[in-house]
């Protein structure tokens, strides 16, 4: 695939979750999902937190746009800047 | 959850996400890495999205069986890790304590189980994306019904769910939440048989087996 096509992979895919936002406040914020469902009916609740995250997904169609796109080009930057580290070790291996 | 139930999902998780980490090099090569991030990344923002089944209950995609049709199992084990760990310690979506069952569960049990099931069906791709979304996710919730079971009777009860509730219940709600990820799938790796053929022969199916 181009670098034209991964942008408009790219663009397809938010845009595709904007999109899903939208029906997603409609019907399902505030609504347990599977697992949190059974905890709340059998009064299991989280313990406290090891750890804080920075962010969460937000409240309103906009925050949980903006942290989609955090989240977004968290993970690609992630998996990319990984692969080509791991990729160019991978050569040096193959090459000694 | 119970620290030895906690232990237990880090001891399991972490050889498997290893071993694919380890046996991804034959697979990845400069034209695959932005493929593979990108799917990483829509899998991410496809995860936020809860979709109402019944009773108030909402699920969304786990996203392991598209992982596994367009990376292999190795590239889905991989990809889901990413994800997992980048909710957890950015977003604060799953504890900390709790990432190595999460891991458990939906990077390792997900993928295998999907990867288990495309290859007993192979031939018949059009079964066997939802067969394998909707076992993918049923078998992870299972699992975690477990987890939660066993962490009951090791702490005496101060942590998890009895079996004999936790169990149905995981059950119950997922294999619902299931069809709904089988439908997404199914939808998805359709539109990109038809898009982008190219992207389900980088992967997958064909040279998973090796």
């Amino acid at each position: 695939m181009s670098r034209r096509g991964y942008l408009k992979a790219a663009m397809g895919v938010l845009l595709l979750f904007a999109i899903g936002l939208v029906g997603y406040f409609a019907l399902s914020a505030g609504s347990p999902d599977g697992l949190e469902r059974v905890m709340e009916d059998n009064g299991v609740e989280e313990g406290d937190q090891l750890w804080s995250a920075p962010l969460d997904y937000g409240g309103d169609w906009g925050t949980a746009f903006v942290a989609g796109l955090i989240g977004f080009a968290l993970t690609f930057g992630a998996v990319y800047l990984y692969l080509k580290v791991y990729l160019k070790g991978g050569s040096a291996r193959r090459k000694a | 959850m119970d620290p030895w139930v906690v232990l237990l999902g880090w001891a399991l998780a972490i050889p498997v996400i290893a071993m694919a980490i380890f046996r991804l090099d034959r697979r990845v090569d400069e034209r695959t890495v932005p493929f593979m991030a990108i799917l990483a990344a829509g899998i991410f923002v496809a995860q936020m999205l809860n979709f109402p089944v019944w009773g108030g209950t909402t699920g969304h995609l786990i996203g392991a069986t598209l992982a596994v049709v367009l990376l292999g199992l190795n590239g889905a084990i991989v990809v889901m890790t990413a994800i997992l760990v980048i909710q957890c310690l950015v977003f604060g979506d799953g504890g900390l304590t709790a990432l190595g069952l999460n891991l458990l569960n939906m990077a390792v049990i997900a993928p295998l189980v999907a990867y288990g099931v495309l290859r007993a069906l192979k031939g018949h791709e059009g079964v066997a994306v939802p067969v394998a979304s909707w076992a993918s996710v049923f078998l992870a919730s299972l699992a975690c019904g477990l987890m939660l079971s066993a962490s009951y009777v090791i702490s005496d009860g101060a942590f998890g769910i009895i079996g004999s509730v936790a169990i149905p219940a995981m059950a119950g709600w997922h294999a619902v939440i299931a069809i709904g990820e089988a439908v997404i799938t199914s939808g998805v790796v359709l539109f990109l048989k038809r898009v982008a053929p190219e992207m389900l022969e980088i992967n997958g199916l064909k040279e998973a087996g090796a």
